[in-house]
């Protein structure tokens, strides 16, 4: 029965994002991208298929990652302001159900962005000759993770701030979990022990985003240690799951008016 | 049906501006089977206690109280309430059809019965014909309209309205009024906010009434017109033309064949009426002047 509902609430949100055809601009990106891809590689000597694959993992991550942070920021906000979420919870419907088919239907979107765009890139490298390795799954599975776990920070933010501070504190959040790792291997960092416990103590609340960047890898190597793997998907996993249910227990205890 | 202990809501917007009271120790009932108007002028707090009702924001201090009969969850008790908020607004892009299923569904009705009652119930709030058209194409009244419907749709014990009536036009207004009234006859309760006194007037047999988040008044409609005035009557008599009465009056009306109409405060009704039987005059009529609710909301400016 809840689970009914969370499901009705996702297929609203869903079916209301899509008409905003924000998709539809997604795939002529795509298109678009293919052929300035097909055109690069034209100039390039020797390794076309890895400029392809650079181009259409960097579009897929970054529009993944837009998604999450502009319709984030409005996912919950646009419901309060518009007063439609007292449609919603005068029914009998929980308010972690509310939330939780909110991000999904957002998420099913998501989906449907990475499932188009890794498509058109895989289909452009084999076409190139290049080689479709497990690694590349893996990348696009993590870009999809990290876009999760960048949604669920902008969509805790915007329980406190509103529409263009959260999205700004978190594109912060999502730049400094990214570059908290080259930080910390600087020898000037290494050097100072106060520096260093900042960044442990950084690292310890605010979210590794670049645990979940495997670009890098997959141009240059073909495969990685299951262990990293592993422990890098628990990782993105467990700190949604968190994030998640911050997010839950505030929305539960919030005045909605 | 619902029982406010004491309710008290305190508004700290910010650090800068003073602690604002939006209510202070409101405590009132709505019975089972009860219309229940709920008036007060703006920013009384009526949208304040409906939203602590819903659960919305918590009050202060105090508590609402729901009756066993809408069931002991919270879950349970709100598939037995149908609330429709002030200045409702649903997902634009959503057909009328679709928001219907929308909320039916979140009510647990199947897809059959929710068919079923946007059938029964779509002409009569004459939005069939709209049905399959996005909502941001609808009007104003029309938005009211298929509120209320989803309102009703899942068949709730005791409806909660939240000024239901504004932004109608006349017929409009008379139309939801006549459909409230058959929602109510059907046994459910209801309760309704809104400043057209008139309109509660007309069609509830308790009010509710707000002044500056404080209880004025809690009660039936004859009882407040009855307790908040002393009345004026209206006496009719057949009398010389220069009868002078030593009972004081407030007015005359000299009418033809030597009838006179006087106005006597309710305190010298009797002494009048004496005094017209010690003088033989014949009365003719006597007649409460009764002021209306309207009257008296202005009259008091909600203090009763
Ligand atoms: N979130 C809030 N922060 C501060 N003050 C608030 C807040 N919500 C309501 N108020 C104040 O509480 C008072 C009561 O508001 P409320 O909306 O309950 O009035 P109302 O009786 O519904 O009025 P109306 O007839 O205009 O709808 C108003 O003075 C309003 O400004
Ligand atoms: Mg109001």
């Amino acid at each position: 029965m809840m689970a009914n509902k969370v499901y009705i609430i996702a297929y609203y949100t869903f079916k209301e994002i899509l008409k905003s055809k924000i998709l539809i601009n997604v795939f002529f990106a795509g298109l678009g991208l293919m052929l300035v891809t097909y055109v690069a590689t034209e100039f390039t000597y020797g390794v076309p298929e890895r400029v392809a694959l650079d181009f259409g993992l960097g579009t897929l991550s970054l529009s993944s990652l837009a998604i999450s942070l502009f319709l984030g920021a409005t996912l919950l906000s646009k419901e309060i302001d518009s007063r439609t979420v007292y449609m919603v919870i005068s029914r009998p419907v929980p308010r972690f159900a509310f939330i939780l088919g909110k991000i999904l239907g957002l998420l099913g979107i998501q989906a449907l962005n990475v499932f188009l765009l890794s498509l058109m890139t895989l289909i452009t490298v084999s076409v190139l000759g290049g080689n479709i390795t497990p690694l590349i799954y893996w990348a696009i599975g993590f870009i999809f993770l990290e876009s999760i776990l960048l949604l669920l920070v902008v969509v805790l933010v915007s329980l406190v701030a509103n529409n263009i501070l959260s999205t700004l504190l978190s594109l912060v959040i999502l730049v400094l979990g990214h570059a908290v790792k080259e930080t910390q291997s600087l020898t000037f960092v290494k050097n100072r022990g106060f520096f260093k416990i900042v960044l442990e103590a950084y690292h310890f609340i605010l979210p590794g985003f670049y645990k979940l960047n495997l670009k890098e890898f997959v141009i240059y190597k073909t495969s990685l240690p299951f262990d990293y793997l592993l422990s890098s998907l628990i990782y993105g996993v467990a700190y949604s799951g968190f994030l998640l249910a911050l997010t839950i227990y505030l929305f539960n205890k919030k005045n909605i008016d | 049906m619902i029982k406010l202990q004491s309710l008290r809501k305190v508004f700290k917007s910010d650090l800068l501006t003073q602690p604002f009271v939006a209510l202070d120790d409101v405590s009132f009932d709505v019975p089972e089977g009860s219309m229940v108007g709920f008036l007060g002028a703006n920013g009384a707090g009526k949208t304040t206690s409906l939203k602590i009702i819903m659960d919305f924001i918590r009050p202060t201090s105090g508590a609402v109280i729901f009756s066993s009969k809408l069931g002991s969850s919270k879950l349970e008790i709100f598939k037995n309430i149908g609330f429709l908020p002030e200045r409702p607004y649903f997902y634009p892009t959503l057909t009328g059809h679709d928001f219907l299923l929308f909320m039916g569904r979140l009510s647990e009705m199947t897809t059959t019965s929710i068919n079923h009652e946007i059938q029964v119930w779509a002409p009569r709030f004459k939005i069939d014909h709209a049905l399959k058209r996005e909502l941001k194409t609808y009007s104003k009244g029309m938005l009211q309209r298929i509120g209320f419907l989803a309102t009703i749709l899942h068949h709730p014990k005791i409806v909660i309205l939240d000024e239901p009536l504004s932004g109608l036009d006349p017929i409009g207004r008379k139309e939801l009024k006549d459909v409230i009234i058959e929602v109510h006859k059907e046994g459910k309760t209801v309760f309704f906010s809104s400043h057209i006194v008139p309109d509660v007037e007309e069609i509830c047999d308790r009010v509710v009434f707000l002044k500056d988040g404080k209880l004025a008044f809690d009660g039936s409609v004859g009882s407040l017109i009855t307790d908040s005035l002393a009345f004026d009557y209206v006496v009719s008599v057949k009398a010389d033309f220069s009868f002078n009465p030593q009972t004081p009056f407030k007015s005359v009306t000299i009418l033809p064949n030597n009838l006179k109409k006087y106005i006597v405060e309710s305190g010298n009704k009797d002494r009048f009426l004496v005094e017209m039987i010690e003088r033989k005059y014949i009365i003719l009529s006597i007649e409460m002047n009764k002021p209306t609710l309207e009257e008296i909301f202005y009259q008091t400016r909600g203090t009763v």
